[in-house]
Order: C-alpha cells, then structure tokens, then sequence
C-alpha cells in the first residue's frame, strides 16, 4: 500500500530507534509520546473513511492498541509514520465491514489548523459536509483514492470488492461530490 | 449529443489510465465540446480540493490519548504470553472481521459469526434432545 508523502504527517520525525524499542516493550511513557504525536492522523484517517466522530474515535483507538500489540514487528523499511498510516487505514475499513454506522450528523471535529478554504475555493467545512454526507458505499472508495492516492488495486485489496466495482464507486463518488460543490447553474 | 462514453474516459483521464490514442481521442472530443470540458475541470477541481483536505488534520476529541493510554494499560506486556480467554476474544475479533455481517431493518447489523454460532448451537440442542427421546423410546417398561 502507497501514501501521498505530501501529507502533514509525513513530515512529522519519526520516534527515534531507541524510543520505538522502549514502547515496543511496554514502556507506557514511550507509547503515550508516539499517540499525542500520531493522533491527529489517526484519528483524520479513520474520520474520513467512517464520517461520524464515534466511529472515527473507536477505530483511531483501535488502531492504537493494534499498534502497541504489533510494534515489535514494526521493520524500518517504510517510515513508521507510513506504517502506522496503512494500519490506521485498515483498522477503519475494517472496523466499517465490522460496525453499523453511528447516525450523528450535527457533532463533527475540529480542525487542528485554522483553513477555512481549499486550493479550488471550497471551504474546509463544505469538503466535510459533503464527504459525510456521500454514501459509504461511495465515500470509503472515493477517500482513499482521492485523498490518500491508494491505487484502485490496493483499493480492492484493502475493501475486499471487485476492482471494476471499486472504480465504478469512486466515479460516482466524485460526480456526487461535484454536484454537492457546485452547486445547480455554477461551473468550473 | 451522447457523452456518457467520454464522461467515463473523464474519470480515466485524471486517473492517468489512458494510453496515448486514448488521450487524444478525449481531447479531440474536448475541443468541441465545452460540457466535457467543464465536467473535466470540474474533476480536476474536485481531487485539488480534496487532496488539500487530506492534508488538514482533524483534532481528536479532548482526553483522547488519556483514554487510548487507559486502554493499553489492560493490555498484556507486548509478547507476554496470551491467556487462553485473551486468545479466544482475538480470534473471534478476527473472525468478526473476515466474515463480518449482515445488515437488518432499521441500520442495525448482526454478525455472521454470530449467526454461525446460535446455528451451531441450535443444531447441538435438536440431536441432543433426539437422542434423548431416543433413548427414552428404548427405556420403556415392558
């Protein structure tokens, strides 16, 4: 599996070989350290797949004890933020194969950082709204395309669905979302 | 004009999954035809918006780490042997995410594993108690 490096969390330092080693061990001050590092991207990848703020923070927990159980397998070939980055991905669409969605469409987090408005000139709270409110069916596929540039196989791999379906997903996924930005009679 | 053919090679387009003919076969179609262009741009626009929300980070909610500590702390030493309880609970963990569920009216879900097991159970309880009429048949004063 593949991640944009141009993620805000790609340039956080890694935790240094020693500090991984001590958490590894069940060093609880050394563990805490890697989740009020982590926790921020944790928690925005299993927000983003599940779009509700129960689902996001049951998941982005979960990812973190899967990670205290598994870091002693952790192997410094990818960063360990890349590898944290691909379990917190797959804890989510686990955890929403697993769990029914948690109605709540009024309780949504916080940014960390104030961006009130994207590149194209949509605001942060609209790409929201309209992701929470695409069909997971359509959102899961169409997040991790366009916002974690997973290639449709891994895709397919990670969701257990075909790839043609996958992709037919995605594509109304963006037509969906295009409609909800651009609002009836605006363009490009 | 039907464009539906070109609206999927959109998608193929920003994708970077056309060959060379492909692509100028879409921009051929483009150049007359200002509705693609515009759903084109669009689709550009859309991914740009949202590659940059990718990049925000969204704030857990307060006392988040604390309550993810709490939980680690009942955690087992990692590679400290597992109880036979902690196994059994990973295993159906596991087997709750492999075979996963099936979805009711009203949005709840029940999972497959459960099915299985009351299937299971079910199945035990109707040849336990066959054989106990059975034996009981076979009991019968004379």
């Amino acid at each position: 599996m593949t991640a944009s490096n141009s993620h805000k969390w790609a340039s956080l330092p890694d935790p240094s070989p020693a500090e991984l080693a001590r958490a590894a061990q069940g060093d609880a001050k050394a563990f805490r350290t890697i989740v009020e590092r982590y926790q921020g991207m944790v928690y925005s990848v299993a927000y983003n797949v599940l779009g509700s703020h129960t689902d996001a923070e049951d998941a982005a927990q979960d990812a973190f004890l899967r990670c205290y159980r598994k870091l002693s397998q952790y192997r410094e070939e990818a960063s360990f933020s890349t590898w944290l980055f691909r379990l917190a991905l797959t804890t989510a669409v686990d955890y929403k194969r697993r769990e029914s969605r948690h109605p709540e469409p009024v309780d949504v987090p916080d940014l960390v950082d104030d961006a009130p408005e994207l590149g194209e000139g949509v605001s942060a709270a609209t790409i929201m709204a309209a992701l929470r409110d695409l069909p997971d069916d359509y959102r899961v596929p169409t997040v991790l395309r366009d916002i974690y540039g997973l290639p449709y196989q891994e895709i397919a791999d990670v969701t257990g669905r075909p790839l043609g379906t996958v992709k037919v997903m995605v594509h109304r996924g963006r037509a969906s979302l295009r409609l909800k930005l651009r609002p009836a009679g605006g363009t490009a | 004009m039907d464009c539906s053919y070109y609206r999927e090679r959109i998608n193929e387009y920003v994708d970077g999954e056309m060959d060379y003919l492909q692509v100028a076969e879409l921009q051929a179609h483009l150049s007359f035809c200002p509705d693609c262009a515009v759903e084109l741009a669009q689709t550009g626009e859309l991914r740009g918006a949202l590659a940059d929300w990718g990049r925000l980070e969204l704030a857990p909610p307060p006392g988040f780490a604390e309550r993810v500590m709490a939980a680690v702390e009942l955690e087992p030493a990692p590679g400290a042997t597992r109880t036979a309880g902690q196994l059994l609970h990973d295993t159906l963990h596991k087997l709750d995410d492999r075979l996963g569920s099936i979805s009711l009216p009203g949005g709840r879900t029940i999972p497959v594993k459960n099915l299985i097991g009351w299937g299971v159970a079910t199945a035990a309880v109707v040849i336990g108690l066959g054989r106990r009429r059975e034996r009981g048949s076979r009991e019968l004063p004379l």
